[in-house]
């Protein structure tokens, strides 16, 4: 009896984290030719700063998000307060991080890995050959690759939607695109109270 | 040749550096701990200030600007009026701010590490609030500045802060410089301006 008891829990638990997300309105995948998505931070000569606003558990608090591409696929980012203290600096690579820096009061191990892959998200190029298919009229394409969905709008990208176990993570939306940089970002967390939203502060960036 | 040219700029280095910077004697600093002493009490102050955020992975710092008010014991304004829109106000242990326009207030209990950092660096811009039980004394000379660095010995502030760098102006005894230097060794630097010691500042600044 416990034995099968453990095994359909195990069942339940497999086919749960199988579960996959269903994109709304999808009805099935297509191939096509490989192309790159998200090539907003690639240069290496760049540093992008965007003025932030966060609001996390509760509690809000504004600052900047500085990004630099250190190598076409690590990227470093660094998020501050407006007094001047590093909330958090962190390079993330496609298959790790690296933490340099956080605040103690969030030098949590979850919280630093979960916001890692927010910022691998934002800034990491892909190469996707899997679109979906739509069961009516198409005004964009959606393109796949493992848990992310890219989908484009007027040749750029315009959201990631990032999930897990069948369930929608993350959110990001890239706004007011000009000369291939999204001048605004929202990123809003489905699974944690936590939402930013960034603007361009192009003063302060080496463009 | 070329050896002996990169000899030449090796010695000549410290003549097109910044100002050295060099521990003072045991008269400097009874000198200098007098003036301290016998400087005026700061019971204003207002001032404008450039803050400039160093961390070792970028090119250029990021900078802001803005005013502060300061009003014994303990009333403070600071904002920002560059590149963007952002005052805080510091009053009945409360904080009120005013985000473009957007309008919040909190309770200091409930952002104490918020406020310990602020009052640390409105405190190091009056100069003498420095306590030698929380932190250790470093006396030097900056050209003919002086110069304090205190390194703080309390767990609560360490966790924070790595040495706050004060420069006193050599015109008068006041601090014209502060540096915050992190943990990681990132730092902020605020360079005030324009200094108001004891002038009048008129109620409504700390009104939110």
């Amino acid at each position: 009896m416990n034995r099968y008891l453990i095994f359909s829990l195990l069942a339940v638990l497999l086919c749960g984290s199988c579960r996959s997300y269903q994109y709304p309105n999808a009805v099935g995948m297509r191939t096509s030719h490989q192309q790159e998505v998200n090539n907003y931070y690639t240069d290496t000569t760049h540093t992008w700063v965007y003025r932030s606003q966060i609001q996390a558990f509760g509690k809000d608090m504004t600052g900047h998000l500085i990004i630099r591409a250190m190598a076409p696929n690590t990227h470093r980012l660094a998020l501050v307060s407006d007094l001047g203290q590093t909330i958090l600096d962190v390079s993330v690579f496609p298959d790790r991080h690296e933490l340099h820096a956080a605040m103690a009061d969030i030098n949590k191990k979850i919280l630093v890995k979960e916001l890692a892959w927010v910022f691998r998200s934002l800034t990491e190029r892909r190469y996707v050959q899997n679109a979906l298919i739509f069961m009516d009229k198409q005004h964009y394409p959606v393109y796949v690759v493992d848990d992310h969905f890219y989908s484009m709008e007027e040749r750029h990208l315009a959201d990631i939607v990032v999930t897990k176990n069948g369930k929608e993570r993350f959110h990001v939306s890239f706004d007011d695109v000009q000369r291939k940089l999204p001048k605004n970002i929202t990123i809003q967390h489905k699974k944690y109270p936590v939402a930013i939203q960034l603007k361009l502060d192009e003063k302060q960036s080496v463009l | 040749m070329r050896v002996k040219i990169s000899y030449m700029l090796l010695f000549m280095l410290p003549f097109f550096s910044d100002a050295q910077t060099r521990q003072m004697t045991s008269s400097e600093i009874s000198v200098f701990q007098q003036t301290l002493k016998e400087s005026v009490q700061v019971k204003t102050l207002s001032a404008d200030f450039v803050q400039y955020k160093h961390m070792n992975f970028i090119k250029q710092p990021i900078t802001s600007s803005g005013k502060i008010y300061l009003k014994q014991p303990d009333r403070l304004s600071w904002s920002y009026t560059a590149p963007f829109q952002y005052r805080m106000v510091f009053r009945d242990n409360k904080i009120f701010i005013d985000d473009q326009g957007k309008k919040k207030s909190m309770d200091i209990g409930n952002s104490k590490q918020f406020e310990k950092i602020s009052r640390l660096v409105s405190s190091s811009m009056r100069g003498g609030g420095y306590d030698e039980k929380e932190f250790t004394v470093s006396y030097l000379k900056k050209g003919d500045a002086n110069m304090l660095k205190l390194f703080p010995k309390l767990q609560d502030i360490k966790k924070y802060i790595k040495e706050i760098v004060l420069v006193f102006s050599d015109k008068d005894t006041q601090v014209e410089e502060v540096t915050l230097v992190e943990p990681s060794n990132d730092y902020t630097r605020f360079i005030l301006k324009n200094r108001k010691v004891n002038g009048q500042i008129n109620e409504s600044v700390f009104n939110l």
